[in-house]
């Protein structure tokens, strides 16, 4: 009996140990994923996608405006394959009232994703049958790629187990481990990354949003109906939205399908917002974009302010703003202020108050 | 099976699980079903099947027939013979090609042109150590030191007990037969040891041997890049590559085979630290060395030929002539040896004939070699003496080592020359020190785990450091094992974005 208790112990002591190395080791990793670290049931709205989700939407403005809070379940090109579990995931630990789904992905090829977009999607959830069955349906659609060369298919590299077990992929990690990342200032606040660099982009006039329609790949659009289904089924209250983006972008959906897009959910009776049709928006091509994919923090101002307003109007949102428990959204909009002005030179207030005058955004 | 792979840790915990839940009477038919799963993981075909059967069939009815025919002309035509085959069989799959190497460089040099193609030959896991262990069989037998196995399976147990088939050790019937066969209990102590035992083998392999390697195949695999302290680095390297490369999987084997309750004999008893190179081979692949002494030296040295031989040299040459049919001996051993690691030349040079001729100097110059100590008043006893013989030992070994490791002679031979480039300054400029493979933080990682692996088999040559740890308060006990297996855990070169961990001792 002494002998079994000796072994438990020294298991449990060796478990303790192995959850504290890998929260050290993934510490660099692209964490942007919220609904898990936040304290659970805190979430009123989870978003889901890829970049744009976490580069448009500045929670913590939000906060600061209206007083709900936001969480990103979200990663730079996130698989379609990933959101059914994200969203089972969300439920599980936030319960929001409301989800709101980036459809830029819903409209590419399945054959793009590399092994970092896989691995930025899938490791953004805690082992869990689950992320298993995510891991599973990832493979059963896709095919993962050379980031640098898409014809060349990573096949050996990406076995499903080296997915099921994060830390054949991460153990390495340990060379990237520095004071900086105990120490240093975090580039996201919950969730939102931004950048202040501007690049103009080209036509700066913005096209007509065409009529035709066409297909979508018959997997996505299973993925798709799948993802319906489920809402459906638990009865979720879900807000579809078609990013807002510059319409020179390689990787930019294919237009037509959106539309396609939108005739699948308003026949499924729920809601859909096409950003690239909302003029109060007011985004300016040259100056609110950081890359021909991405609003930078002037852009993604403006789309917050409205987008916020928005949810704030249309959804039965809580204000948690006198709440001690949600101090700590405060205190990040207070540093992400500071890091706004260290890196524009430019007071944010000063930003929002032009913005309210100039563009009615408020 | 990849000795790092978790099919293989798989396959113990499994088989551990089993063979102490069956009833003790057939724990060995576990042990025999598992080890033929092991044996036949990577090659199961026809073929592989009856080189398999024919080396059992072979060894188990030619020594049941050298009992019975004992002290007639029959037993040595059976033993002969079943040595023939078993020798053939191994020579057929495991040195074809080397024949026809020797064979098409004749034709050549006689100027004809008529070439034999090189060919593959898949042969299981093991071979080159069973088929030794069973010749030893047979002639153990022979000289009665055992009885023949009357159980066939029994005898395939002995023959392919799935520990020693990756890398050996090569064990004796006579002190297996007691091990093998008995009913073994489980035991607590037995398989924490066992257990450290194999972590300490997976250190080895993977925080150690993998790093080195990444060093050494850079350079190996771009000599163009690469030369003098590069070169010399990558010679020197490569002996640890090796040892920890090869006794880390015999950690692995032997402490599995603890935790069964066989203890198999040991393989390595800290070459490194050895003031010879004669000192070095009897601290390394021990088994082998007391394979080949037992089975082809000493029988060797004692036969007719030998003897009449010793009486006429010491006729003709006096007291120094009876080293002829010694060095004569000796030069037979090491060519087995150089043989024995593969079918190339290369084997034969780095593991055979530069050993065999390092020993033959040493032996001859030591006399000289006292008579300067003398006069420079060298303290033969002193540690930094000590010191300077364990390094001189470790280079001439590395020496040795590089054309083992070189892909050919010429190979070798333009690694030597590329080390005579001066350029010290490499490895005091990070920039250029750190493209060989390994960047800064491994190198240093390398370094410590080295460090690390000398203070252990230092202190393993004076104690058992795994009783003495096992005799530590909890709290030391378990902050040693954590941190052994959390450096194999974070350090270990395994899972993406490394090659799986080839065994160098496993092609043999």
């Amino acid at each position: 009996m002494k002998k079994i208790l000796k072994v438990i112990a020294f298991l449990f002591i060796f478990c303790l140990l192995w959850c504290c190395t890998f929260k050290v080791l993934w510490l660099e990793k692209a964490s942007i994923s919220t609904i898990y670290d936040e304290p659970k049931k805190s979430l009123d709205i989870v978003y889901f996608g890829a970049s744009n989700a976490f580069v448009h939407f500045n929670p913590v403005l939000a906060f600061d405006k209206y007083g709900f809070t936001t969480g990103m379940a979200a990663s730079g090109d996130q698989p379609v394959t990933i959101a059914k579990y994200l969203v089972k995931d969300a439920e599980k630990y936030q319960d929001p009232k409301l989800y709101v789904i980036d459809l830029n992905q819903y409209t590419l090829e399945l054959d793009h994703y590399s092994e970092a977009d896989t691995r930025n999607a899938i490791d953004l959830m805690p082992f869990s049958l689950n992320r298993l069955q995510a891991i599973d349906e990832m493979f059963k659609y896709i095919e993962v790629t050379d980031h640098y060369d898409p014809s060349k298919k990573l096949i050996e590299e990406n076995k499903k187990y080296n997915y099921i077990f994060s830390f054949l992929k991460y153990h390495n990690s340990w060379k990237n481990i520095s004071k900086d990342i105990f120490v240093g200032d975090t580039k996201y606040y919950k969730g939102l990354y931004f950048s202040a660099g501007t690049v103009k982009q080209i036509p700066v006039e913005k096209c007509e949003w065409p009529d035709e329609k066409q297909a979508l790949v018959p997997e996505v659009e299973t993925i798709f109906m799948d993802l319906i289904n489920l809402i459906k089924e638990r009865n979720l209250n879900v807000l579809f939205v078609i990013p807002v983006k510059s319409y020179v972008d390689p990787m930019y959906g294919v237009p037509k399908r959106f539309n396609t897009l939108i005739d699948i959910i308003k026949a499924n009776n729920l809601d859909v917002i096409n950003f690239n049709d909302v003029d109060e928006l007011s985004i300016d091509f040259d100056t609110d974009f950081y890359n021909n994919a991405h609003l930078n923090a002037f852009g993604a101002t403006k789309y917050t302010l409205y987008f916020a307003k928005y949810l704030k109007e249309h959804y039965d949102l809580e204000d948690h703003r006198q709440d001690e428990k949600y101090s700590s959204w405060e205190s990040e909009y207070e540093r992400f202020k500071k890091n706004f002005k260290k890196y524009t030179d430019i007071d944010y207030d000063d930003l929002l108050k032009e913005y309210k005058e100039k563009y009615n955004l408020d | 099976m990849n000795l790092t792979s978790f099919v293989f840790l798989a396959f113990c915990f499994i088989t551990l699980i089993i063979y102490f839940i069956v009833p003790k009477k057939i724990q060995w038919i576990i042990l025999l079903l598992s080890s033929l799963v092991f044996l036949f993981y990577d090659n199961f075909s026809l073929f592989t099947v009856f080189q398999a059967l024919l080396i059992l069939l072979v060894s188990y009815f030619g020594g049941r027939l050298i009992e019975k025919y004992r002290d007639t002309k029959k037993e040595t035509v059976i033993l002969l013979c079943s040595i023939a085959i078993i020798l053939g069989l191994l020579i057929y799959l495991k040195y074809s090609n080397l024949l026809i190497i020797t064979y098409n460089h004749i034709i050549t040099l006689l100027g004809m042109s008529k070439k034999v193609e090189l060919v593959t030959r898949v042969s299981l896991i093991g071979i080159s150590y069973y088929s030794l262990i069973m010749i030893s069989y047979l002639i153990d037998i022979h000289r009665g030191a055992c009885k023949a196995q009357k159980n066939i399976l029994k005898c395939a147990l002995f023959m392919y007990y799935f520990p020693i088939l990756p890398s050996g050790p090569f064990v004796r019937y006579e002190t297996m037969e007691k091990e093998l066969y008995k009913k073994h209990k489980f035991d607590y102590d037995r398989m924490c040891s066992g257990l450290v035992r194999m972590c300490w083998g997976f250190f080895k392999i993977l925080v150690i041997s993998s790093r080195v390697g990444y060093f050494v195949d850079t350079v190996y695999g771009n000599m163009s890049k690469f030369k003098g302290f590069f070169a010399i680095l990558a010679a020197l390297f490569f002996p640890l590559q090796l040892y920890t490369n090869f006794s880390g999987s015999i950690d692995v084997i032997m402490g599995v085979s603890e935790i069964l309750g066989i203890n198999l004999p040991e393989n390595f008893t800290g070459p490194f630290f050895s003031r010879t190179i004669t000192e070095f081979w009897r601290n390394w692949h021990i088994t082998l060395g007391a394979w080949l002494k037992d089975y082809i030296f000493y029988p060797l040295l004692k036969s007719n030929f030998m003897q009449k031989l010793n009486k006429v040299c010491k006729k003709k040459f006096g007291k120094n002539g009876k080293k002829i049919p010694l060095y004569l001996s000796m030069f037979v051993m090491w060519l087995a040896i150089g043989i024995w690691h593969g079918g190339a030349y290369t084997y034969i040079i780095g593991s055979g004939m530069i050993p065999f001729a390092c020993i033959f100097f040493e032996d001859n110059l030591a006399p000289l070699a006292k008579k300067i100590n003398k006069k420079l008043r060298i303290d033969e006893d002193g540690f930094w003496y000590h010191l300077y013989q364990s390094v001189r030992t470790y280079v001439l070994f590395s020496f040795a080592m590089i054309f083992f490791r070189a892909s050919s002679i010429m190979q070798g031979l333009r690694l030597i020359k590329r080390m005579l480039v001066f350029n010290p300054w490499v490895l005091l400029d990070n920039k250029t020190l750190y493209t060989a493979g390994l960047d800064m933080r491994d190198f240093h990682v390398m370094i410590l785990s080295v460090i690390v692996l000398f203070i252990v088999d230092y202190f393993s040559k004076k104690i058992n450091v795994r009783e003495k740890l096992f005799k530590q308060n909890i709290i030391v006990r378990w902050a040693a094992i954590y941190i052994l297996l959390f450096s194999i855990i974070i350090f270990g070169c395994y899972g993406l974005g490394y090659d799986a961990t080839s065994f160098i001792y496993q092609g043999f």
